[in-house]
C-alpha cells in the first residue's frame, strides 16, 4: 500500500473541509479521486503533498509519516497542482533543470530531453512557455512533476480546459507512465470520461468524507460512473 | 545549495523581466540628472563637496530601501497570486532555504544599484573630505537596509498573501522609513523628533552618514547608531524565518 490514511480533518476558520477521511490506494493503482466543487479534493491532497497541514489524523506515504518525515516523502512523490503557474519568462528547458537542481540526484542534459520526448515537447525545450499553449502548458507541468521520478504521482484536474486532443494526449501519457514505469497516479477530477478511461480503483468524496471507495469495474456492475457518483453525492453538482 | 539555484533564479527573474531592469535604468536616469545639477545648477554646485556626498548617498539608500520592499512585496504573495510557490513547495526544499534564496536576490538587486551609483558617487565627491570612508559606511550600512526592509516586506508578503495588499504596506514603510525628511527642523529636535530618529533605520543611517561625510567624526561616534541598524537587521530576519514558516497555501 502506497497511500494510508486515516481519520483525517481539516477545518478552516469553523468550516470543517476533512471530516474524518480513511482510505487507501495500492502500489501502481491509477487511483480516482472524485467528488463535487468544494467536497475537500484539493484540500486531501494538499495535506498528502505535504503543502498544508492536517488538524488531525495521520498519513503514510510508502510507510513515512508525510508530517514528521516531509523531505523523505517529497523525494518519491511530485505533484501538478490544479492551478499551477510557470515561470513563463524560462525555456521549457531551463524549468526542468530548475527544479532538477533542487532535488540531490539531478537529472543530466539527457535526462531532461527524454523527459521532454515523453510529454512530446522536444523540439519546443527552447521556447519561452510564455509562447505555450494550455495544453502544452499542461504537459511542461506533467514533465515537472516527473523530475524525481516519483513513485507516486498526484494529478489535481489535469485535464481542465483541455481541448479534446489536448485531454487525449495527456490520459496517453498517463497510461504509459502507469504502464511503463508503474507510477501510482492519485487523479482529482470531476470529469467522469476521465476516471472511466483511466482509473482502476476510485474514492468520491462529499463534505470531507469518502462516501464510496473501490474497484472500479466492480462498481461498474451497479451502473454507469455518472450513476455511482450521483447516487453517493445525491445532491453532488459536477 | 538549493538556496544559491533559487537565488539564481531570482536574480534571473529580475534582469531578464522588465521589473527589475526598469529599475536599473531608472537609477542610471535619477542620478545622471542628480549628478549633473549637483555639478552644473548655478545654487547647487555651490554646496561643498561632502554635502553633495551626503545628499547623494540618502538618495541612493532610500532608493535601496525602495527596491528592497517592492521585491520583497512580490517574493510570496506575487508567486501564490501566479500559481508558482506551490511547485516549489513541492520540491524537497525548506521554507527558510527559499526565503533565503529570494532575500540573496533583493541583495544583489541592492549590489546593483550600488555598484551603478559608484561612478556618480566618485564624480559628485571627487576632491571632497571623506569620500571613501563616505562610500564604506554606505556599502555596510545600505546592504544592512536593504536587509532589514527586503525581509520584513517579505514576512509581510509571506503573511498577507495578496501582491497589492503587501505592496500598499510596503509603501506605507517606505513613507514611515523617509518621515524625519518630512519633519521639519525644529521638529525634529523635539522630544518626538530624537526618538523618531533613534528608532528609525533609515534616520539612523542618513544621520550617520552626515556625521561621517559632513562632520568627519570617527566610528566611536556611530556605535549606538549602527547597533540599532544591527538589532534591527537581526529583528528582521527573525520575522521573515517566523513567517515563512507558517506559511500556508
Amino acid at each position: 500500500m502506497i497511500i494510508n490514511v486515516e481519520n483525517l480533518v481539516k477545518r478552516y476558520d469553523g468550516h470543517t473541509a476533512l471530516d474524518g477521511l480513511n482510505f487507501t490506494v495500492e502500489d501502481s493503482d491509477i487511483f480516482g479521486f472524485l467528488g463535487p466543487n468544494g467536497a475537500g479534493k484539493t484540500t486531501t491532497i494538499r495535506i498528502l503533498t505535504a503543502i498544508i497541514k492536517a488538524d488531525s489524523g495521520n498519513v503514510l506515504i510508502d510507510g513515512h509519516n508525510v508530517f514528521k518525515e516531509l523531505m523523505a516523502v517529497k523525494k518519491i512523490i511530485n505533484a501538478l497542482p490544479e492551478s499551477n503557474g510557470y515561470y513563463e519568462w524560462m525555456t521549457a528547458y531551463e524549468y526542468l533543470e530548475f527544479f532538477s537542481n533542487l532535488y540531490e540526484e539531478k537529472e543530466s542534459r539527457q535526462e531532461i530531453y527524454k523527459l521532454l520526448d515523453v510529454v512530446g515537447l522536444n523540439g519546443k525545450e527552447g521556447h519561452l512557455i510564455h509562447s505555450y499553449s494550455r495544453g502544452m502548458k499542461q504537459r511542461l507541468g506533467i514533465a515537472r512533476a516527473l523530475i524525481n521520478r516519483p513513485k507516486l504521482l498526484f494529478l489535481d484536474e489535469p485535464t481542465n480546459g483541455l481541448d479534446p486532443k489536448g485531454r487525449r494526449d495527456i490520459h496517453d501519457l498517463l497510461i504509459n507512465l502507469n504502464r511503463e514505469h508503474g507510477t501510482t497516479i492519485f487523479l482529482s477530477t470531476h470529469l467522469l470520461d476521465d476516471v472511466e478511461r483511466l482509473c482502476n480503483r476510485i474514492a468520491i468524496i462529499n463534505y470531507g468524507k469518502i462516501v464510496r471507495t473501490g474497484e472500479l469495474d466492480n462498481m461498474k456492475g451497479k451502473g454507469t460512473i455518472e450513476d455511482i457518483f450521483f447516487l453517493s453525492t445525491k445532491e453532488g453538482t459536477l | 545549495m538549493k538556496t544559491a539555484y533559487i537565488m539564481q533564479k531570482e536574480i534571473k527573474e529580475s534582469i531578464l523581466t522588465p521589473k527589475g531592469f526598469l529599475w536599473y535604468i531608472l537609477t542610471s536616469i535619477i542620478l545622471s540628472v542628480l549628478s549633473y545639477l549637483f555639478l552644473t545648477n548655478s545654487e547647487l554646485s555651490l554646496l561643498d563637496q561632502g554635502q553633495m556626498l551626503y545628499m547623494i548617498m540618502n538618495f541612493i539608500t532610500a532608493l535601496g530601501i525602495l527596491i528592497g520592499l517592492v521585491f520583497g512585496a512580490d517574493a510570496f504573495a506575487g508567486e501564490i497570486e501566479r500559481g508558482t510557490l506551490e511547485a516549489l513547495f513541492l520540491s524537497p526544499v525548506n521554507k527558510t532555504e527559499i526565503a533565503m534564496g529570494k532575500l540573496g536576490a533583493a541583495l544583489t538587486n541592492w549590489g546593483i544599484i550600488f555598484a551603478i551609483s559608484l561612478p556618480y558617487l566618485f564624480v559628485v565627491g571627487k576632491g571632497g573630505q571623506n569620500l571613501l570612508i563616505g562610500i564604506a559606511y554606505l556599502a555596510i550600512l545600505g546592504t544592512l537596509l536593504a536587509i532589514i526592509f527586503s525581509a520584513f516586506s517579505m514576512g509581510l508578503s509571506a503573511r498577507i498573501k495578496s501582491m497589492k495588499n503587501s505592496l500598499i504596506v510596503s509603501f506605507f514603510l517606505f513613507l514611515l522609513a523617509g518621515s524625519p525628511v518630512f519633519l521639519s527642523a525644529a521638529l525634529r529636535r523635539t522630544w518626538f523628533g530624537r526618538i523618531l530618529d533613534l528608532i528609525n533605520p533609515f534616520a539612523d543611517a542618513i544621520n550617520t552618514f552626515d556625521s561621517v561625510v559632513i562632520d568627519s567624526q570617527g566610528f566611536s561616534y556611530q556605535i549606538g547608531r549602527v547597533a540599532i541598524i544591527c538589532g534591527y537587521t537581526f529583528l528582521s530576519l527573525w520575522f521573515l524565518k517566523r513567517s515563512v514558516s507558517r506559511l500556508e497555501m
